[in-house]
């Protein structure tokens, strides 16, 4: 099966130490967080699982997917690797959409990709797929354009999900959603993620919507892991500096939105 | 169950419940822009002179007024009359028969070089933002420095071993209309081959042949179209300046330019022979710009909603 070992993962660009000495462990069908603020190196860590590092960059240590190293691994490889195996939902729901493309078509593609299926059978699954995301399957003939930015991340985890992966990124999939649709979409993937048996690395830095998604978490500060654990735990007792900024960060935001409500 | 009340809210429900048929999409997408540019008053201009030109160019394959080695003596240079609708030329051949005739040289010329630009420029374009950086850089360069030599100079060069010919101004055309191609669309293929879709389409294993087929190329297509209209009408004013110089049509071979350039000595006795070569190619050249302006405005999905129906 699925599970996913970082070992002493350390990544620069251009002499820049971006990342340095993670360890992470995902366990199959496990959902684990990866939590830090703006520049602490998390997109660069999921990069690393799927082999898109920018191409200057350079890495040490391993990254190890069931039973395959991906770091310098041959591109083939790869490509094999990606989206069978691993698929990703992205953080901005408007432009992981190609805009010319209809939604059929995007969610459509990675099936073409992997399976050897006739126009039919495939959109069959699309029509599946897109019911399973909450869509109606008219959506299919729709331009990303004409749909909300809820909808939008929907067809952005239906596109990560049609090949089934046995791992699924989600590298910040509510950050640019409002609190409410945050919400429904987290609920969507950690049930469509626990329904496949998959596992899922969730990347956030918001701990509030970490707990509705993950059983454990890492915390990121800097390019190093600062703490880990179960995240209900974390979020009741932070330890680190980083962890403590980032509840208090997470409570003040769900007690505004509370008082925002009871207005 | 919020999930299904916010799909129920935000969706503007349409209740045909067929599964998204993809199938006559190629042929009705073609039909929507063709209707789309037709409904514009320019668009109709530019539709009408092109359907003329494309309709005179296969009449005259088996019908001109006058055949073309029929010259009248006697009437040499003459004014148009009901004998000869545009009159003579200096050899007594009928104008208006040999404009016929030469819609069809010029539109051969015109597609083939669009048809070679495209294929060059698309497939310097794709080298020009490719992942490779080895490649890019090389691609770039090698555009930035064959795109300084004119299209003159290049159909000069190959008219040394190939002599006056039609295949030299489609080749010259291709390349320098091909380079110039290249260097318009990068900077959108470059936008889109950075962009988050091209990072999802890789992150499920897109190969780079399908991310540029699937995701950079319709996405640079309007760009695409617009210049490679753009192109052509640049390809039909290149054969007239290219057979002016010795270096394209051969004589014999009817086109506009040999009717501009065998007429152009006598511009200030016989000025009406230059004339009607000189409009029509003004006519199908602004149609031709016109054309790709009003494309460039309809083959978008994001811009023009009537693509979005189909």
């Amino acid at each position: 099966m699925m599970g996913v070992d970082v070992n002493k993962l350390g990544i620069s660009i251009g002499g820049k130490s971006i990342v340095r000495d993670v360890n992470v462990h995902i366990g199959d069908g496990e959902r684990v967080g990866l939590i830090g603020s703006s520049g602490s190196g998390k997109s660069m860590i999921s990069k690393a699982m799927l082999g898109l590092l920018p191409i200057n960059a350079q890495t040490e240590g391993s990254v190890i997917l069931g039973d395959t190293q991906v770091v310098g691994a041959d591109e083939t490889v790869l490509a094999g690797l990606r989206g069978r195996y691993v698929g990703a939902v992205f953080q901005n729901p408007a432009s992981s959409l190609n805009p010319v493309l209809t939604v059929g078509k995007q969610i459509e593609l990675p099936l073409k990709l992997h399976y050897d299926l006739d126009k039919a059978d495939r959109q069959a699954r699309v029509s599946a797929m897109l019911e399973k995301v909450g869509l109606d399957a008219t959506v299919a003939k729709k331009y990303p354009s004409e749909l909300s930015g809820g909808q939008q991340q929907r067809v952005g985890i239906a596109t990560a999900l049609i090949t089934s992966p046995r791992l699924i990124i989600a590298d910040e999939p509510t950050t640019a959603l409002d609190s409410i649709t945050q919400r429904q979409i987290v609920d969507l993937l950690v049930s469509l993620v626990d329904k496949a048996g998959a596992s899922m690395l969730f990347i956030t830095h918001d701990f509030s919507v970490l707990a509705r998604a993950t059983t454990r978490c890492y915390v990121l500060d800097g390019g190093r892991i600062v703490e880990s654990g179960n995240t209900a735990d974390l979020l009741e007792h932070p330890q680190g500096e980083q962890t403590k900024k980032l509840v208090a960060a997470a409570r003040e935001l769900t007690l505004q939105r509370k008082q925002n409500r009871d207005d | 169950m919020t999930r299904n009340n916010e799909h129920s809210a935000s969706e503007t429900v349409r209740t045909n419940n067929a599964p998204a048929n993809m199938g006559t999409k190629a042929s009705s997408k073609f039909t929507v822009v063709l209707r789309s540019i037709w409904r514009r008053g320019e668009g109709k201009f530019a539709l009408i002179v092109l359907a003329l030109w494309l309709a005179v160019s296969l009449l005259s394959l088996v019908w001109t007024p006058k055949s073309l080695w029929a010259t009248d003596g006697y009437h040499v240079w003459a004014k148009p009359s009901a004998a000869h609708w545009l009159g003579t030329d200096g050899t007594g051949a009928d104008v208006f028969s040999w404009l016929m005739a030469g819609a069809r040289t010029n539109l051969f010329i015109a597609v083939l070089a669009v048809v070679f630009a495209g294929a060059l420029g698309i497939l310097l374009m794709s080298a020009m933002v490719s992942r490779s950086s080895a490649l890019s850089n090389v691609s770039v360069v090698a555009v930035d420095a064959l795109i300084s030599i004119p299209t003159v100079l290049i159909a000069l060069i190959l008219a040394v071993p190939m002599g006056a010919s039609v295949v030299v101004i489609i080749i010259a055309c291709g390349i320098g209309y091909g380079l110039n191609l290249a260097r318009i669309a990068r900077p959108q293929a470059l936008l889109a081959a950075n962009s988050d879709y091209v990072a999802s389409a890789l992150s499920y294993g897109a190969s780079g042949f399908s991310v540029i087929w699937h995701h950079i190329l319709p996405n640079a297509m309007p760009t695409i179209m617009v210049q490679l209209s753009l192109s052509a009408g640049t390809a039909v004013l290149a054969e007239s300046g290219l057979t002016y110089l010795g270096v394209g049509v051969p004589s014999g071979v009817p086109s506009w330019g040999h009717s501009l350039a065998t007429s152009v000595k006598f511009i200030n006795v016989y000025p009406l022979t230059v004339l009607w070569p000189g409009l029509i190619v003004t006519i199908v050249v602004v149609a031709l710009n016109v054309f790709g302006d009003v494309l460039r405005d309809v083959i978008d999905p994001v811009t023009n909603p009537e693509l979005r129906e189909v």
